[in-house]
């Protein structure tokens, strides 16, 4: 609808407006939307953040991810932190674009601040979580304008873990073990091999040795990973986010590649 | 005012969907109905998942599968689901089963120019007792069948079923015609061997096979008395029945 | 439109026992046009081996010909028909020779191989349009109904099956195969290879 009355057509005659005393508008240069141009939806990732890796374990869920962002091939912040506690019985960890996963931090703080203010003594668990991050990603893909993230949810529901995925399109699903971007070519194969029909076995000790070796790995092969990361972990006990792990790591075997290590010839 | 002529437009547009392959498959008999699904959720060359159900109970005798892209096809479960508890709170009663295939299709419809990226298998009992199938295309086309498949594999699969639940090219010996409906046990065979054989030559299946059983009211539940993995599902008695059997199928 | 679905058509090889299957449909098309519906996609290498074409047409008489040739020169040099096993490198390096500018056929083979002590073992083979070779067990598809033919033939083919029931199945599974696709059907044509005999059966199948 063009709201600007002169955009209509002038009267006929001057009978209707003798005195000229209908006000003339400066007319809009386009006669689309002038808004138009303001609004960006489609988009491509910025900062970026690469894999993350979650198992779950005998007592609850382990989850890894390293404290790089990207900016392209630039190592642009390699103090980051991409595991987030939400409340006291989950934590989410997130790859792609880091100022998206910071919107949902936000986003997802002041929702539990909402609930707890309710004051009805229930607080949202990681089940909970991650339906609402679902409705908030898949929602987001369907006006065309998605949070360009892969992000994992894990946590204690009811006592027993629970770990599960959502990306920018609003793909769910859940699993004993899950890893996003470069993990889940490099990592899961590990991790399924370790953890699957394990789950109730494995101890938090085997947990958190399988997430460094593949952490490791992924370290040597993903060009876009760094040596340092965090472990987030959920158990009985709550949620916790480990201060930065150091990779130590071996380069020995590039010496006598030609164009890897140092030219031998 | 900088110059803007020789900027072309360049963008690369968020592409909303992706496949997540698996198959479906739905079978009517005279008085029961058979809706299957594997398990498995995949994209591209990678395993999501080995447990993702693609088959869902709707009310006492609906069951409703649905493939395709599963982000939209979880979605569309939910407010099918949604639809069918306002009606039951409006009405006192369940929705018919025809009458859930003409609000499937009016809400694929609707979607017509964003549409759901999936294919649905709607099974169960009609009101006068007898087995249904119903399938739809993305955006509502439905027919009642007495068989379909749908989904990565459907194209090796339907052809299967037309010899064995149709008896296409098939010729009875003289005096002995087609029966028009199977038993439950021949049913619950071919749907089986249907997802083995899809199993064995498709990668995007495997992994699980679930398959809900909906028995009209009254019926004899002997046939699934010695399947194995059986679990029933009728929460009210002196109605239609349902079971789900779970099944392995291969993993590579 | 992809060159491999130009005139449509699809072949199927079974083995039984001691004894092999080799059928195809009888259609001609130009994309959906229906051209003819007696194209005959099998041909009889030896009385022991035999091969078929699905593809592009013009294709089909090319390599008919060329084999027809290479295997009148084999037959000449060695003095000796050739066996299955060894036609089917023949047909592999054929179409190798055209790496870069292929024939559009995947070819079908099936035949009986002469044993050492006298006997036969059935063989079958399949190769892609470069020449890729697919030595199977159980039964090789190629063609526009490919994947359909797959998905029957898995459900119905078993092991050792006799000469009657073989051509049974693999009648079967042809005709519900090409009867879901677009691009094959208006007929079709089975032989079943047995140590003293090969029968030629031609089928009745939908039209439409």
């Amino acid at each position: 609808m063009d709201h600007f009355p002169t955009n209509w057509g002038r009267p006929r005659n001057e009978l209707h407006d003798q005195y000229n005393t209908y006000p003339i508008h400066q007319r809009p240069s386009q006669p689309k939307d002038v808004f138009g141009e303001g609004v960006q939806r489609t988009q491509q990732p910025i900062v970026t953040g690469t894999s993350v890796l979650a198992i779950k374990f005998k007592d609850g869920i382990m989850m890894a991810a390293d404290n790089l962002a990207s900016y392209g091939s630039l190592a642009r912040f390699k103090d980051i932190q991409r595991l987030h506690p939400v409340g006291t019985s989950t934590i989410i960890g997130a790859s792609g674009d880091m100022s998206d996963f910071q919107y949902l931090q936000h986003t997802l703080d002041e929702l539990m601040v909402d609930e707890f203010t309710n004051g009805d003594g229930h607080e949202l668990g990681p089940a909970e979580v991650h339906e609402y991050l679902s409705r908030v990603m898949y929602g987001r893909r369907s006006k065309l304008n998605p949070l360009w993230n892969s992000l994992l949810v894990g946590g204690l529901q009811d006592g027993k873990p629970f770990l599960a995925y959502v990306d920018l399109l609003g793909t769910t699903y859940s699993a004993s073990s899950i890893a996003t971007g470069y993990g889940s070519y490099i990592a899961i194969p590990i991790l399924r091999a370790a953890v699957d029909n394990k789950e109730n076995t494995l101890t938090e000790e085997d947990a958190r040795k399988l997430l460094h070796e593949c952490m490791r790995v992924l370290y040597y092969r993903d060009a876009r990973s760094l040596d340092k990361y965090q472990i987030g972990i959920v158990t009985s006990a709550g949620v916790s986010v480990s201060d930065a792990i150091k990779l130590e790591t071996n380069w020995d075997f590039a010496e006598g590649i030609r164009g890897y290590g140092a030219q031998t010839q | 005012m900088p110059d803007t002529a020789h900027e072309q437009p360049q963008q690369r547009q968020f592409y909303p969907y992706t496949e997540n392959g698996g198959t479906i498959l739905a079978i009517a008999g005279a008085d029961f109905t058979v809706i299957a699904g594997d398990t498995r959720q995949s994209e591209g060359y990678s395993i999501q998942t080995r447990y993702a159900p693609k088959v869902f109970r709707l009310t006492e005798r609906a069951v409703l599968a649905v493939n395709g892209f599963a982000a939209d096809g979880n979605m569309f479960v939910k407010k099918v689901k949604q639809r069918l508890e306002w009606y039951r709170h409006a009405h006192a009663k369940e929705m018919p089963l025809r009458a859930i295939a003409r609000l499937i299709q009016t809400m694929l419809y609707a979607q017509r120019f964003f549409p759901y990226y999936v294919n649905n298998i709607l099974g169960g009992i009609e009101e006068d007792g007898s087995g249904a199938v119903y399938s739809f295309d993305p955006v509502g086309s439905y027919e009642r069948e007495a068989c379909r498949a749908a989904g990565a594999a459907s194209s090796l699969v339907q052809p299967f079923l037309d010899n064995q639940i149709y008896f296409k090219n098939q010729t009875p010996a003289p005096g002995t015609p087609h029966p028009t409906y199977l038993p439950l046990p021949d049913v619950l065979a071919i749907v089986i061997d249907s997802f083995t054989s899809a199993t064995e030559r498709h990668i995007e299946v495997g992994d699980g096979l679930e398959m809900y059983v909906v028995l009209a009211k009254g019926r004899s539940i002997e046939e699934l008395a010695d399947v194995a993995g059986v679990q029933e599902l009728t929460t009210r008695a002196d109605g239609d029945r349902m079971f789900v059997i779970q099944r392995e199928l291969k993993k590579d | 439109m992809s060159i491999m679905e130009y005139n449509g058509g699809s072949v199927i090889a079974m083995v039984g026992k001691d004894c092999v299957a080799i059928a195809s449909d009888l259609r001609l098309g130009n994309q959906a046009l229906g051209i003819a519906s007696d194209f005959e996609k099998i041909f009889p290498m030896t009385d022991r081996v035999y091969l078929g074409l699905p593809g592009l047409a013009t294709d089909v008489t090319t390599l008919r010909e060329q084999f027809r040739y290479r295997l009148n020169m084999y037959t000449i040099k060695e003095e000796r028909e050739i066996e299955p096993e060894t036609f089917a490198h023949l047909v592999s390096s054929t179409l190798y020779e055209r790496r870069f500018g292929p024939y559009f056929i995947e070819p079908v083979m099936a035949g009986l191989q002469r044993l050492p002590n006298g006997g036969y073992k059935p063989f079958i083979a399949a190769t892609d349009l470069i020449g890729c070779i697919n030595f199977a067990k159980d039964f090789v598809v190629a063609g526009t109904a490919s994947s359909k033919l797959f998905g029957v033939a898995e459900g119905l083919w078993e092991p050792d099956l006799e000469p009657e029931d073989l051509f049974e199945t693999i009648a079967q599974t042809l005709l519900n195969a090409v009867d879901r696709d677009a691009y094959s059907g208006w007929g079709a044509v089975v032989h079943v290879i047995t140590k003293d005999k090969a029968i030629k059966r031609v089928l009745k199948g939908r039209m439409d």
